[in-house]
């Protein structure tokens, strides 16, 4: 064995790595070892991914402490600590993390990247193979979701990783040593909050905290008027049909709502694509115009999510305002048809026009901000008669038949045909330019394939292809 | 809102016998403290932007002890300071970051270096070197040599460290001078402990001032022909002067090998930990410094002491030089000592260790390893060596192969709520009406914009270099040309090197600079213009870059606050298009997140305890009314913007998401109008212990509206 116990934590700038390290080393001095500390800062400190580094030695018969090293070799690290999964799996990259001799103790919550999250659809790295990797590559382990617990507890996430490292006794070091380091430090009292729920999540004798499924419940239904019709839908669609039916009511009314299983009639006996296409149709039929935004705008719900989430109930005074930035295509979309068309032909002819946009900050907490929006929810009954509509209902007809033809000769064709749905979003110009790509991919890779008399398959890989690649833009 | 550096200063003052428990820097600045000096300076940078930091606040304590410290302006105006010491026998150091440092220096250094020194003068130097780097990978050790300066690169402790600080001004002035102490980013931030000395007040300083200014001489100055007399002077004088020192005082040290092998190791002193732990796990030492093989310690690295290496070299039948950076001039100076020397000896370096790059345990087991395996019948057990650089590279293997693919990386970038963002945010913007632009970048946060997503800079020639940089871009380019600086560039060379030159020579382009009111990148330290942000602390100065540009002859001049993004947007435009020649600046006004955060939170926690009345805003996106397009990440990139699972059981791509750590800067809001994003952004307002009247306001419109919400449904 060593004489040096070597330990390595990778943090995010800003996360108290720094601190951290510090308690350790107080805490080890104070044990009587000898330790030292590095990092390398830097810039990094600006919320990049860093890492400290701390030996713990035995020191010798004389009293002399054994020679340190400034940074980590690959396969010579006793203890990782990771802030972040992220930060976990690149321990592991650079060789930090071995089968033979390291302890991991790392946090399963991601903080993602720059390119994960501005990829157009979803660019998270898959969180699986990193998982994987950690369980892998690691002698022993503990992986818990630090950042809920720090949430849960109210502080920052250095205190509940100490705690852990407590906990699991992870360095040749007393609970009592760790704490009196951590005495005397800005935000003790939080600090030891943190440190006392890491150390318990360590021991078992506190539950660390279990992910909640992200869905949300559907909207409880009034009334079900159509659940013979979506009782008597193939099981494997059954839920989502459901969830369609339930949101088009609410969107617009049990017409259009019966409109939906209308549209979904022809691929009742299609299979897995039924239910895929049933999630797709339910959201491009509830499309976002002025009115939804203002119908979901001013929900009770939607005030409640509010208050959990800046941490007061139901009595305390509290503040919204809304970004609102109506244009001059907004309000044609509202207009009736040919009126629409004019105001936008009339736009088009004068470019700069195009840039019109009302600004509008609306406090909707207050009575007449609320009014405002409020009223514009209640003009559902104006929909069916606007640009908009005709505009959606004709390019929905246009997107089904598409996937009616391609499912006739290549249920693959067919998966993917529905799968252009997820390119079509987008609010304004994003929006417009989303209808723009959707049509070009269907004129260049949909309709030859329509029409020619080869078989799908090579096309459907060839439009997945596609698409991932135009969500995967930044 | 300062920071405060209460329990640094406290350790600075340690007396004889104290066990000093800190960082690295932090050693040294108190190694300055016990070898008497009469003044620092310094310009700030990683790593070692904490000895002035600490020392400028520290101003009565350097006041008690009569030592000058001065914030100079630039590391030249720092380099000139050691004059003092050329002149008079008094010590002085000063410290930067190296090598961007050295180099803006360099003009001074050569005059100090020609003239030489009367007083110890030290020049405290941050090596940023190797991983955590943020600049180009130079060396120092090519600067000391064409200068004639001494280079002291010591074994990273503090012991060692704070010993060779003292040494260091002792060798400056036996030997006439300037000494340069190297410190790599790991040494300097380090954490250890020594046992201190008192710290000794300067003869001559602050207490003690000179009567009178001292006597003219001509031989000193830099200036010919005393120049041709310093030229000789450096090689017959005061190199053989140092060496004896050296010599002398054992700087550089032999640790003898256990086992007599005719094999012998010659390394940088700071390479000394990484070396020894690395002979540990090749089985070829133990864990306290005990080495089966001979090494030579250089805790000086210029000059060589000639002896000392023939002494160590003889009887060997090869030796190792472990040193680091490109070229290898000390394998070649090496070369030639034993070749003069007539010595039978073999001497290895670069053939077995990389010729680029940092050299970490990694490098230096394998170099050493496979110095040893080409030398195999001196008769060293060297099994476990091959089986040591066989689990590192397994190390590697094993995570490559269980991740598939390369783990994302994360640089740096734009703290949460930074001022700097929306700039660059607006600039994209531009672009998207105007066409792509070159855009010349600087040093400093605003650098980060070159990554994800903004993608912006074309080049980066150097602190406050970007105007400079775009001088034979802008006339070649249809459409105008932006460079971006910082206001912490502007006043260190910017104004200079940019404004001016492109005054007189009647250029064109846009100027944008990013006045968030201190050199934010190294440590939010303060500069010229920043009491534009907090008028009332301290005594600093109250100058104006808006007024220094009109000054100077700037007539297009524009102050927009940063996160009027349409204004920003609208503001770019006027100026990459007005028919109007000649410079065009717009300045972007934003105070530092970070700073005004600390006074945010500190007035927050102010009011919160003596339960009066408290606002915390934040941003948050509704997730029902977000359709997961991102286009908001894509022009922000803040931290707190991100994006989280998708609570819509019908929608599958996640949707944006402000995190609990948003300051509610506004950008999103200003954005959402400026891009025209999306209404799925509100702005939510927390209000501690509210008035009286304010609850029953709120109450009031909470009935109202809660009754219109059941029409509603
Ligand atoms: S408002 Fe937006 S940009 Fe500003 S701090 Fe909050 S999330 Fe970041």
């Amino acid at each position: 064995m060593s004489a040096v116990t070597r330990l390595l934590i990778a943090a995010l700038g800003g996360e108290g790595g720094g601190v951290l390290s510090g308690w350790v080393v107080a805490a080890a001095q104070a044990q009587g070892h000898a330790v030292q500390a590095t990092s390398v800062p830097g810039v990094a400190q600006r919320t990049g991914a860093t890492t400290y580094y701390v030996e713990i030695g035995k020191r010798d018969k004389k009293g002399a402490a054994p020679v340190f090293a400034l940074m980590p070799v690959e396969g010579g690290v006793d203890v990782v600590v990771a802030s972040e999964l992220l930060e976990a799996a690149r321990m592991v990259e650079r060789g930090f993390v071995t089968p033979d001799r390291t302890f991991l103790l790392a946090s399963t919550h991601r903080v993602l990247t720059v390119p994960e999250k501005s990829a157009r659809g979803d660019g998270t790295a898959n969180a699986d193979t990193m998982m994987r990797s950690l369980e892998k590559c690691s002698k022993e382990r503990f992986l818990f979701d630090m950042a809920e617990t720090r949430q849960q507890v109210g502080t920052i996430v250095n205190s509940v990783m100490l705690g852990a490292m407590a906990g699991l006794e992870l360095l040749p070091i007393s609970k009592e040593n760790y704490l009196e380091a951590m005495q005397g430090t800005a935000g003790s009292a939080a600090n030891l909050r943190g440190f006392e729920a890491g150390f318990a999540i360590a021991t078992g004798e506190r539950e660390a905290p279990q992910a909640g499924d992200p869905k949300r419940a559907p909207r409880p239904m009034a009334a079900d008027p159509l659940a013979a019709r979506v009782a008597g839908m193939p099981e494997g669609a059954r839920d989502v049909v459901r969830i369609g039916v339930g949101r088009l009511i609410d969107y617009q009314d049990v017409d259009y709502a019966r409109l939906y299983l209308d549209r979904l009639q022809p691929f009742m006996e299609s299979g897995p694509l039924l239910r895929e296409l049933a999630r797709h149709l339910a959201v491009r039929m509830s499309y976002e115009d002025i009115i939804r935004v203002a119908q979901l705008k001013v929900r009770p719900e939607r005030f409640s999510r509010i208050r959990s989430e800046i941490g007061i109930d139901g009595t305390e005074p509290f503040e919204v305002v809304d970004f609102f930035k109506p244009g001059i295509p907004e309000l044609a979309d509202l207009l009736p048809p040919a009126l629409g068309r004019r105001l936008l032909a009339w736009a088009a002819r004068a470019p700069e026009k195009r840039g019109y946009n009302i600004g509008m900050k609306v406090k909707t907490t207050s009575i007449s901000g609320f009014l405002r929006v409020w009223l514009l929810a209640r003009m559902r009954f104006w929909r069916r008669r606007t640009l908009r509509f005709a505009e959606e209902q004709a390019q929905i007809e246009g997107w089904l038949k598409l996937v009616e033809r391609a499912q006739a000769r290549d249920p693959a064709l067919a998966r993917e045909v529905a799968d252009l749905a997820r390119i079509v979003k987008g609010y304004g110009d994003t929006h417009r330019r989303a209808v723009t790509t959707y049509r070009d991919l269907v004129e260049r890779v949909v309709d030859p394939a329509l029409s020619g008399d080869g078989t799908g398959k090579g096309v459907a890989r060839r439009l997945k292809e596609e698409i991932s690649q135009v969500l995967a833009t930044h | 809102m300062e920071r405060s550096f209460s329990e640094e200063i406290k350790l600075l003052s340690a007396g004889k016998g104290e066990v000093f428990r800190g960082e690295g820097i932090l050693a040294i600045t108190k190694g300055l403290l016990q070898s008497g000096v009469s003044y620092v300076g310094g310009y700030q940078g990683a790593p070692v932007s904490h000895l002035l930091d600490v020392l400028v606040s520290a101003k009565s304590y350097m006041e008690e002890l009569g030592v000058h410290v001065e914030a100079c302006s630039n590391e030249a105006s720092a380099a000139a300071m050691l004059g003092a010491s050329q002149v008079y026998p008094m010590r002085g150091a000063v410290t930067w970051k190296s090598i961007v440092g050295t180099n803006v220096a360099s003009d001074a250094l050569s005059h100090l270096a020609s003239g030489g020194v009367k007083g110890g003068a030290l020049i405290i130097i941050g090596e940023d070197y190797g991983e955590g780097s943020s600049i180009i990978q130079e060396r120092s050790l090519a600067v000391a040599l064409k200068s004639s300066m001494w280079l002291v690169d010591p074994r990273p402790n503090l012991t060692s460290m704070v010993d060779m600080v003292e040494h260091g001004f002792a060798l400056s002035e036996a030997s006439n001078t300037p000494v340069m102490m190297q410190l790599r980013i790991r040494a300097c931030h380090v954490q250890g402990e020594f046992v201190a000395r008192d710290n000794v007040k300067p003869k001559i300083g602050g207490i003690h001032k000179l009567a009178e200014p001292a006597a003219f001489s001509y031989d000193r100055l830099a200036h010919p022909p005393s120049t041709f007399v310093h030229e000789h002077a450096k090689v017959s004088d005061r190199r053989p002067a140092a060496q004896d020192y050296i010599r002398k005082h054992k700087l550089n040290e032999v640790f003898k090998g256990t086992r007599n092998a005719p094999l012998g190791l010659i390394l940088q002193g700071g390479l000394y930990n990484t070396v020894m732990r690395q002979l540990c796990e090749l089985g070829l030492a133990d864990d306290y410094g005990n080495s089966a093989l001979d090494l030579l310690v250089l805790n000086v690295t210029n000059p060589l002491v000639g002896d000392e290496i023939e002494d160590f070299c003889r009887g060997k039948d090869a030796v190792l030089v472990i040193e680091e950076g490109t070229p290898e001039f000390l394998e070649q100076q090496i070369l030639k000592i034993v070749t003069r020397a007539k010595l039978k000896i073999e001497v290895c370096g670069k053939d077995f260790l990389p010729e680029a790059g940092e050299y970490n345990g990694q490098v230096v087991a394998k170099g050493v390893a496979a110095f040893l395996g080409a030398h195999k019948k001196k008769g060293l057990a060297l099994a476990g060596a091959g089986r040591h650089v066989k689990k590192v590279e397994e190390a590697l293997a094993i995570g490559a192969k269980a991740l598939g693919g390369p783990v994302l990386p994360r640089p740096p970038g734009f703290c949460t709520g930074c001022p700097e963002r929306p700039v660059f945010g607006a600039i994209k913007l531009a672009e998207r009406d105007l066409g792509k632009v070159h855009v010349s970048s600087d040093i400093g946060c605003h650098s980060f914009a070159t990554f994800a997503p903004f993608s912006l800079g074309n080049s980066i020639m150097g602190y406050g270099m970007s105007l400079a940089s775009m001088a034979a871009v802008a006339p070649t380019q249809q459409r105008r040309s932006i460079a971006v600086m910082g206001d912490g560039g502007f006043w260190h060379n910017g104004l200079q090197s940019g404004v001016m030159s492109n005054l007189f020579n009647k250029g064109d382009g846009v100027l944008v600079i990013m006045q968030n009111g201190y050199t934010s990148a190294t440590g939010q330290q303060d500069h010229m213009s920043s009491a534009h942000f907090a008028p009332v602390v301290g005594d600093k100065l109250d100058a104006d870059i808006e007024t220094t540009l009109k000054a100077v002859g700037v007539k297009w001049l524009r102050t927009v606050r940063t996160y009027s993004v349409e204004k920003m947007v609208h503001t770019l435009k006027q100026a990459l298009t007005t028919a109007e020649k000649g410079l065009k600046v717009i300045i972007a006004d934003g105070e530092c997140m970070l700073v005004r955060q600390r006074g945010i939170k500190a007035e927050r926690a102010r009011l919160l305890k003596e339960g009066s009345r408290a606002e915390q805003e934040k941003f948050g996106v509704d997730d029902e009314v977000c359709v997961n397009d991102h286009p908001c990440v894509r022009l922000s990139g803040c931290p707190s913007l991100t994006t989280k699972p998708n609570p819509d059981p019908l929608r599958s791509e996640p949707v944006a998401h402000v995190n609990q750590d948003c300051v509610a800067c506004g950008l999103c809001g200003e954005m959402a109008h400026a891009a025209v994003l999306c209404p799925s952004f509100y702005r939510a307002k927390r209000i501690y212990n509210p008035g009286k009247l304010e609850t029953m306001v709120h109450r009031l419109r909470q009935t109202v509206i809660s009754s219109l919400s059941k029409v509603a449904a």
